[in-house]
Formats: structure tokens, sequence, C-alpha cells
């Protein structure tokens, strides 16, 4: 049986903006479990809660109610936290230091041997590819370079849960490729990964499993083929010996080639056409189901929010 | 200890190569340089109005010191969320805020020994001697710059930056004259107004209390037991206030 990392359950949390404004509820008890040594996707639109989720876990923001633990323990425990590394949204690093320096006061907060930060902070750095530029000053640093160097000190501590709030925004290409190679190079060193973002490819790319979050709650949880399995958009049909102006089921789309028909047919008229061909005489060559992305998955749960 | 002396040497080293302090140094140089001239103008002992003015100024910019550093560094470290990559790591929230503080208190006590340093030399140039009391008095400052800067804490965790400035430096316009608001409640007519007063002069320090420049000044005595009961009224006042502090840090969502 794997055994669960990270705990989330029923978090609630209710900001209180000021005197005059409506208060605003973001987590209405979220719930969600990620295994030991698994990349979890955490995907939902801006305002869905993710990044406040993700400030509960590292204790930057103080749950109304609910439980978080980390490894068995409390989440806002120094044992909970000796197993987190955290990047935030934005690297949001000191200006007045350079990548190395920074890296150094990292390892010293996260009580490394003495001895050992040098090694460590090297480590790290050819980890992110920026030993290069690690005595540059960070101010001298492109976003892209900074998500570098934050990343660099989430991985500083040896974490066994690294959380990555939109790791790969702001990289090009060639930054979301390393990240993702990161990402996947921990999850086979045994670390959980938990992670958000909007870039959905790299989500189905890394992830072993996802949650979809709207409207501060979990709608959606569990591997991505399998959350896609359930979701069957429409199927696509080629046959023979039949036109398809004497079918009365439905379709969608139609295209016509010299010796077969191409038809697409929404899924409730499925079997209805499949009958229908049957009857008459006509020889079904293919059936394909066409499924959602995880776009378009997130996209309708959003609007069935909203409906609600 | 490890982590809050780690964040000490970090704001420690902002604050050095932060370009205001420099600009508050030069200031307070520029007057003490100046301090001659004034004394020229004036009838009078120019060595006293120089340990005078010197002392003034040298109050008067490491509070400006301790004002705008404390509250600046403590609401960027906030406002520009560098915080979040500390308290996400195994460090107390506490012990962020100590950190900071001590810090912050390192920088002013440091500048003000390069001042006390400035003055010394200036008295002494001007044919004033050596005068060691003039250390005890810049001490004492020190001792008033410790509690100012845990008053700057508290307002930097609960408000914005400009109201918290505001804030510390009516605690150092009030402080100052906190033996008057005593006297003004026995005065003030309407119970409403007494009421207020009165709290104001309880929840305000007396810093008053750390003042032994006219003493220093003038060469008068000055009782032991006056300087160490100033010495324990601030630093019991500053345990305080920073309790204060850490209390309400503990509890702020960090947004």
């Amino acid at each position: 049986m794997s055994e669960v990392q990270l705990r989330v359950h029923e978090l609630r949390k209710t900001f209180h903006p000021g005197l005059f404004e409506r208060d605003v509820e973001v987590l209405k008890g979220l719930s969600l479990e990620v295994d030991r040594g698994e990349i979890f996707g955490f995907l939902g639109p801006n305002g869905a809660g993710k990044t406040t989720t993700i400030k509960a876990i590292t204790g930057l923001v103080i749950p109304d109610s609910g439980e978080i633990t980390v490894a068995g323990h409390r989440h806002d425990t120094m044992a909970a936290k000796r197993t987190i590394g955290f990047m935030a949204e934005n690297p949001y690093l000191y200006p007045h230091l350079s990548g190395r320096e920074y890296l150094r006061f990292s390892a010293e907060l996260l009580a490394v041997d003495r001895g050992e930060i040098g090694d460590r902070v090297a480590a790290a750095l050819e980890q992110v590819s920026m030993t290069g530029a690690a005595d540059q000053k960070l101010t001298t640093f492109s976003k892209g370079m900074l998500q570098r160097v934050a990343l660099a000190q989430a991985l500083l501590g040896e974490p066994r849960l690294l959380i990555l709030d939109e790791p790969m925004s702001g990289l090009d290409p060639i930054g979301r490729r390393d990240v993702r190679d990161l990402i996947l190079e921990q999850r086979d060193r045994g670390v959980t990964v938990f992670f958000s973002s909007h870039i959905i490819p790299d989500v189905e790319t890394v992830c072993d499993r996802v949650a979809t979050v709207i409207d501060g709650r979990v709608r959606g949880v569990g591997a991505i083929h399998d959350l896609l399995a359930r979701e069957v958009e429409c199927y696509e049909l080629t046959f023979t010996g039949c036109e398809p102006t004497s079918l009365s089921t439905p379709l969608s789309a139609v295209h016509r080639s010299s010796d077969a028909v191409w038809v697409r047919v929404e899924a409730e008229h499925r079997d209805t056409l499949v009958r229908e061909l049957a009857d008459s005489g006509a020889r079904l060559v293919s059936l394909t189901p066409v499924r959602s992305t995880l776009e378009d998955l997130l996209v309708r749960q959003y609007e069935e929010g909203a409906a609600r | 200890m490890r982590s809050i002396r780690v964040i000490a040497a970090n704001t420690f080293r902002e604050a050095v190569r932060d370009r205001v302090l420099y600009l508050f140094l030069g200031f307070a140089t520029l007057l003490l340089a100046s301090s001659k001239l004034f004394g020229m103008l004036t009838v009078g002992d120019q060595s006293k109005i120089l340990k005078d003015m010197g002392l003034g100024g040298i109050q008067f910019f490491t509070m400006l010191i301790a004002v705008m550093m404390s509250v600046l560094l403590i609401s960027r470290e906030i406002d520009s969320r560098t915080v979040y990559f500390i308290l996400a790591k195994p460090i107390r929230r506490w012990q962020f805020l100590l950190g900071k503080y001590v810090g912050l208190l390192a920088t002013v006590l440091v500048n003000l020994a390069l001042m006390t340093f400035m003055l010394l030399l200036f008295v002494w140039a001007y044919g004033g001697g050596f005068d060691p009391r003039l250390m005890l008095a810049t001490g004492m400052i020190g001792v008033e710059m410790a509690l100012l800067v845990a008053f700057a804490t508290l307002f930097a965790v609960l408000t914005r930056p400009i109201l918290g400035s505001v804030f510390t430096l009516a605690v150092f316009v009030v402080g100052h004259v906190s033996e008057d608001l005593w006297l003004l409640t026995r005065h003030l007519p309407g119970s409403i107004g007494r009421g207020v007063v009165t709290v104001l002069y309880y929840l305000v320090p007396n810093l008053e209390r750390f003042n032994f420049k006219t003493e220093v000044v003038h060469g008068l005595p000055i009782p032991v037991t006056a300087v160490l009961w100033a010495v324990l009224y601030g630093v019991l006042f500053t345990a305080l206030v920073l309790f204060l502090a850490c209390l309400r840090f503990g509890r702020r969502d960090l947004k």
C-alpha cells in the first residue's frame, strides 16, 4: 500500500480584507492526499485556491479549520518543515545578495553543517545550471534565472516533499524542459513533488496524478489517463456500404472518401448509430473514442462550478 | 539561536548595503562638523554647545535611522515576499522577527558608535579634551533606540510602512513629553480627555528616563541607580513590545 506524504483534510480559509470590504472565502473544505514518491499536479483557474492551499501547507497562511499533515507530522511543526522544499510562484529573493550568497544564507537557515555548505550550494547551482552566474547580484538576474535560484534553494535541504508553485511560469522552452527533467529526477530519487501550474502540457508530461481545484474545492483527482478516460466527448466511425444521408441518427460531422464514409457522433448516439449501420447492412471499419484533453476537462469543471 | 543569528546577519548586511543609511550618516557628520560654527555664533562655553548640539544631533539621526530602516526593512520583507522562502523553512515566526530586530538594532548601534566616535573626535579637535561621559549619554540613546526599534518592529507587522513610521515617530515625540502628559491629566477638566491622556501616558514609554544629556554637557553628577533603573526599564519595555510583535506576527496571514 502506498504511503501518504501529504494529507490535506477539509481545509477552510476566509480572508477578511478590511472593515468595509466583503470577506472572501477562498478554501471551502479542500481535501487531497499525495502519495510518497509521486508527482502530483495541482490544476485550477486563477482564484481557485491553489496558491492559498500551498501557502497553508507551508505555514504562510493560517487555515480557519481543517488539518494538514506532512509525513505524518502536523504541517506547522519543525519536523514537517524539515521535510519540505518550497518554491513560491514568483521568485522573491534578496536583491542585495548574489546567487551564491543567497543560497549560502538559505543553507544556514536549513541548519546545514558549516563544512558542507559550500559543496551543497555548488551542487544546487549545478543542478539548476546557474554555476556561471552564481556570483552576480540577484538584481541583474532575469526572471528565469531568479526562478532557477529559487528552485536551487528549494533543493538545498534535500527535501522529501518538494512544493512548487507555478515552477515553469516565466521560463523559456529550454528552462521549462530543464525544470521538467529536474522534477522527474527528484521523483526518481524518491522525492514527492507537489506542484501547481497553468501550463497544462507540462502537467500532462510529468504528473503521475492531478487534482483539479475549482472554487476552493477539489473537483477531480486521479491519474490523468483515468480522469480523461471518463471524459469521452464523441466517437468517430468509419464504415462502407451505406449512405450517411439514409441514417436517422444525428451526425456532427461527415466526410466521404472514395471507398469509405467517416462520421462523428455524440457519445449518447453511438449505440443507436452502430445498430442502424448493422440493420442497413453496412460494414463498420473503425470506431474511435475522442477523448477530452486535460484543458477541456478543466474548462468543463470550471463552467459547471460557475453554473451552480 | 543559529537561525536568529543568520537572519540578523542578513538584515545587517541588507542595511549596510542600503544607500539611505549613508545619507543619514552623511547628514549627521555634517551637523557635527558644523556644531563649531553654531558655537561661534552663540554666547557661552563653546565646548558645551558642541556637546549639546552633537548629542542632540546624534539622537535625532539615530532615531531617523532606527525608524526608517526598521519599518522599511521589515515591511519590505513582508511586502516583497522574500519572507515566504524563509518562513517555509524550519524557522519559527518569532525567530524570524527577533532576527530582524537584532539585525536592525546592530545597524543602529554601529551607526551610533560611529557618530559617538566622531563627536569625541570633534570635541577633542576643538579643544574640549576627551570626555568619556559623552559615551554614557550616547549609550543611553542606544537603550532608547533599542526600545524604539522594538516599537518600529511592532508597527511594521501591524500596519503599512508609512503608518508604521508615523506611529513610531509619534512614540518618540510623545515619549519625550510623557512627564508633561502626567501633568496634563491633573489639569484637564473633562473625564474623557483625562482618560485618553492617562491611557496614552501608560502605553507610551517615558523616553526622558534615558536622557542624560544635560548632566553630561554641564558636568552634573549622574546617580548610578538612575542609569540602572533606566536600563532595566528600557529592557523590560522592549521585551514587552517585542513579545506583542511576535504574538501578532505569529497569527498573521502572509498573502
